[in-house]
């Protein structure tokens, strides 16, 4: 068949279409969390804990009670008997781990600083906020647990006495399914290591970070007999949340709605997991029978959630001396915090931190363990480039301490170790479907100029000038596949949409997954009206409320260009072929789906261009008018699609920074910022650029800036802005983005999706770059954050003779 | 209890407010403008809730409402003055200057009385006058760029004015 399209015709697919979204954003008039309304609504306060390990001995709300304006105060003893415990089956992963067992408001004992131990529910929240200060708990310290690999030991005190020990969580990740299996492969590693020319051995540190959404979370429920639960929540995952709050408050499920509100102001994983505020306040409003309302502060965020990335990587590579890789052996160690939070219980971000750890590289062999540890802080929060943050770095850097040691540039240690042929499976069986590692390699260094770089830092260096330059890479899934969900998470990973056509030949489209800024209401309109060539325009997104929508996991895991928007694809072709099976009967032609174009508001018969419909026309006759059809045909035109590739899919992408670093003050600049990725086929560049951006900014302010930090008491210091400095704009440089694309072959319109894993390349790549610029000291920095003040003293310690 | 008489986008406005009442507070939850936000919750650093004071652009979550008796409030859904997109925002959705769109109000109100003291700003003057904004999705690259382009597009349209 020839492509008969109208060169005048717009391809929406790949337009820089300015955001749908926008005008109400600008204009004041988005309505997230906060905004939304119900008349009579009551205002929650937490008090929570002073301390980070204490046993409750007393609790006296009299004071309290009595104030004017308090409706209800709920401590933990008189909800246990009232309220299931977690876990729940809905929200515990399909791995063998320590579950904790916990209510919403503290039972017994505290065990990090800020954890609820009462819910003030009062009718302002000027109100709430003067009786919770006026709670007297009384509290018996016990001894605290901070140190994840003291925790660990035999002698250590334990945070959840039914345990018996720390370990929540441990795994062997290569080698086999059993333990004869992994043993066995780990003394093929060792035996590796043994005679390698080059071995690498270093103990790599990540500090405890992660993502601060602009909007904290909030949850506000209504409840009546007839409807049942309404619950407004910030969230990722409006259907887990749904079932999660049927299972725990024992309310039948057709009597359980969850909206996640059209606007939301970022997520990042922080509103993934299912968090023990929406049990008590969907509580609240079922037993007051009025409508509650929680807003966080940015205290209690800080205090609470978006902390991640806390491990220590002890890291070994063994190499030949052509710059080969030979083996790769990692034991991880994470502080996991308490491990009080639905969905994730901390572990899960390790866990998958550890299957990612072998990113593009081929290994011949690998052994790759990790043992995670309850402490008591905040429990880990899945935060964008999910567990293995923490990982990439101690490998990307532990790579250039390879290739200083064989005197070979890293870049090109890289190239050479780079995956070559896709489909490949890691050592860590992973499956990585597709793509062109070395392609978006190549496009990087050729920008990057090295020799170029090497002739401009000599001469740098001559004037005393320290310049140097990083490089770093990453494998990021693209979707979570059920095959890895299920286990994970005990979910599904499929994406689901529903698309509705109007007799007006307008669109609807509904999806189960809630969205915090992506730009879902512009990109699905970019990709339906590509299928029924019309205007975006017509187009209107609706997600995240579970009233309207199918079935989705949620908005994790760059599940949008993957698995959302092929849904949406698969629903529009649907529609497509009913639509033009009941056009060719009224033209009296047989013709298939494929013999029909839709382009300009038209469905054109290719095979004669004068037999065609306007789309508004056909679309109507089969909704409005359903007389006259071929047999077995009905009306009506509403098709909901389920997409799942067969096999995980990915997406790669690498980076190269040129810093500064001033050798007296140990401060850096970042000169410049270059980054490649293979995005597959793009829906708007415009949006992409802004992931990218967006992530690559997290983690350069997560590796520089920000890092959560308790005292030995377990005491939370940095709950403010003030002490847990985000990145300004003052801080950070532009971004020169490459795009390297080859489309993926498993989704209908070659897309991947993109973002979710990006800040992880970014903390090896800066800090190569400054150990680069330091080449002349042999300074090799393993830990972050990378500040000032430790690079400074890295520099005396060289200095010294 | 005070009286407080103010001036909101033009409509005038006279209430008995608590004392202690954030003016942020008044303006969501008395007036019912949810465009200004609360992002870091009173520690003044994130920006969501900058209003303009007067013509000047300040944090609304580190005034009292009583500080604003006699004062003229201008908040974002008064900025365009004639219910239109202004250059501004314009400028914010042609160069896709948000994502969540969070903070992005505050943004627009401090860009605002920005480009009017510094008509052609260089890349660093936009990126230390965004010192106060903190914006968690953008990377602040869009919005670096939004803000050069709504430069020139006032440039531009005073220019047009002129001739």
């Amino acid at each position: 068949m020839t492509s008969a399209k109208d060169p005048n015709s717009i391809e929406w697919l790949g337009e820089r279409l300015a955001r749908k979204e926008d005008l109400r954003l600008v204009t004041g008039k988005g309505k997230y969390l906060a905004d939304i309304v119900i008349p009579g609504t009551l205002h929650a306060v937490f008090v929570r804990s002073e301390y980070a390990h204490a046993n409750i001995t007393g609790i006296d709300l009299s004071e309290a009670e009595s104030m004017p304006g308090v409706v209800a105060i709920y401590t933990g003893e008189n909800i246990k008997d009232r309220i299931n415990p977690m876990p729940q089956a809905i929200v515990q992963p399909n791995l063998p781990a320590k579950y904790p067992t916990f209510w919403p408001l503290a039972v017994g004992k505290v065990t990090f600083h800020g954890e609820p131990v009462a819910l003030i529910i009062a009718r302002d929240k000027y109100i709430a906020e003067d009786a919770s200060e006026l709670v007297l708990v009384d509290y018996e310290e016990l001894p605290v647990v901070l140190d994840p690999e003291k925790a660990l030991s035999r002698n250590s005190t334990v945070v959840h006495e039914k345990d018996g020990t720390n370990e929540i969580f441990s795994m062997t990740f290569t080698g086999g399914e059993n333990e004869e299996a992994q043993n066995s492969n780990e003394a093929e590693v060792n035996a590796i290591f043994e005679s390698a020319p080059v071995v690498v051995k270093e103990r790599f540190k990540t500090h405890r970070t992660g993502l601060t959404p602009m909007e904290p979370r909030g949850v506000l429920c209504d409840w009546n007999e007839s409807d049942g639960l309404t619950a407004y929540i910030t969230t990722q995952r409006p259907h887990i949340d749904r079932l999660a709050l049927s299972d725990i408050l024992e309310i039948s499920a057709e009597k359980v709605r969850v909206i996640a509100p059209r606007d939301q102001g970022g997520g990042f994983g922080v509103k993934a997991p299912f968090y023990r505020e929406n049990i008590i306040i969907a509580y609240a409003a079922k037993s007051l029978g009025k409508p509650v309302r929680w807003i966080e502060s940015r205290y209690e965020s800080l205090m609470n959630v978006g902390q991640e990335r806390d491990q220590i990587n002890d890291m070994e590579i063994a190499a030949d001396l052509e710059g080969n890789l030979l083996a790769l052996r990692n034991k991880g160690i994470a502080d996991n915090g308490v491990g009080t939070t639905g969905v994730y219980w901390g572990f899960v971000m390790p866990f998958l931190g550890a299957i990612e750890l072998p990113n593009a590289y081929k290994w011949p062999k690998a052994h790759i363990s990790l043992k995670v540890a309850t402490t008591n802080k905040a429990c880990l929060t899945p935060s964008r480039a999910f567990g293995h943050f923490p990982t990439r770095f101690a490998l990307e850097r532990c790579i250039d301490m390879v290739a200083h040691k064989i005197g070979m540039e890293a870049s090109e240690l890289r190239r050479n170790n780079l995956v070559d042929a896709l489909p490949y499976t890691s050592v860590t069986n992973e499956y990585y479907d597709s793509g062109d590692f070395l392609k978006v390699w190549d496009t990087l260094v050729e920008k990057a100029d090295i020799s170029a770089f090497r002739k401009r830092q000599s001469e740098a260096l001559n004037d005393n000038r320290y310049i140097g330059i990083g490089f770093g890479c990453g494998v990021e899934l693209s979707g979570v596949a059920s095959d890895l969900l299920v286990p994970m998470e005990n979910q599904p990973g499929y994406g689901a949409a529903t698309v509705r056509l109007d007799p007006r030949g307008k669109v609807q489209v509904f999806g189960g997954d809630a969205p915090g800024g992506q730009g879902h209401e512009t990109t699905t309109a970019q990709v339906v009206a590509s299928e029924f060539g019309i205007d975006p325009a017509a187009v209107v997104v609706t997600t995240g409320d579970t009233g309207t929508t199918p079935f989705g996991s949620g908005s994790i895991g760059a599940r949008a260009g993957s698995y959302f928007v092929s849904a949406v694809a698969d629903a529009c072709r649907e529609l497509k072929e009913k639509i033009t099976r009941i056009l060719a009967y009224d033209l009296k032609i047989e013709a298939r789906t494929e013999h029909f174009e839709f382009t300009d508001g038209e469905v054109i018969y290719i095979g004669d261009r004068s037999k065609k419909s306007s789309f508004v026309s056909i679309v109507e006759r089969i909704i409005m008018f359903p007389i006259n059809l071929p047999e077995n045909e009905v009306g009506g035109l509403d098709a909901t699609a389920f997409f799942e590739a067969a096999k995980p899919m990915i997406c790669f992408n690498a980076d190269c920074c040129v810093v500064e670093v001033n050798i007296e003050t140990g401060d850096f600049e970042i000169l410049e910022w270059m980054t490649t990725e293979d995005v597959g086929n793009v829906i708007n560049p415009m949006v992409v650029d802004g992931q990218m951006h967006g992530a690559i900014v997290q983690g350069i302010s997560n590796a520089v800036f920000e890092e959560f930090v308790y005292d030995d008491q377990g005491q939370q210091l940095t709950a403010d802005f003030e002490n847990y400095k985000l990145a300004t704009a003052a801080d950070v440089p532009n971004i020169d983005i490459h795009y390297a694309t080859t489309p993926c072959p498993h989704t209908p319109l070659g897309t991947r999706g993109i973002g979710e894993g990006r800040p992880s390349s970014i903390p090896g790549a800066l800090t190569n770059a400054v150990c680069d610029a330091l080449t002349p000291l042999k300074i090799e920095i393993t830990e972050l954050p990378l500040r000032p003040n430790s690079i400074w003293e890295k520099i005396q310690q060289a200095k010294q003779p | 209890m005070k009286n407080i008489k103010l001036t909101v986008n033009g409509e005038k406005f006279e209430e008995q407010i608590d004392n202690r009442l954030l003016l942020v507070d008044f303006l969501r939850d008395n007036l019912s403008l949810t465009g200004t936000h609360v992002g870091c919750t009173y520690e003044g650093v994130c920006g969501a809730c900058t209003i303009h004071l007067d013509g000047d652009a300040v944090k609304s979550c580190m005034l009292l409402a009583v500080q604003a008796d006699g004062h003229n409030v201008t908040t974002i859904e008064g900025l365009s003055a004639d219910g239109g997109l202004t250059n501004l925002q314009q400028a914010f959705n042609d160069e896709h200057g948000l994502q969540c769109g969070y903070c992005t109000p505050g943004i627009l109100m401090n860009m605002a009385d920005f480009l009017t003291e510094n008509p052609n700003p260089s890349e660093e003057q936009i990126r230390h006058g965004l010192i106060g904004n903190l914006c968690r999705c953008t990377g602040y690259v869009h919005i670096v760029r939004a803000v050069k382009k709504a430069a020139k597009m006032l440039k531009d349209s005073a220019h047009e004015d002129r001739t």
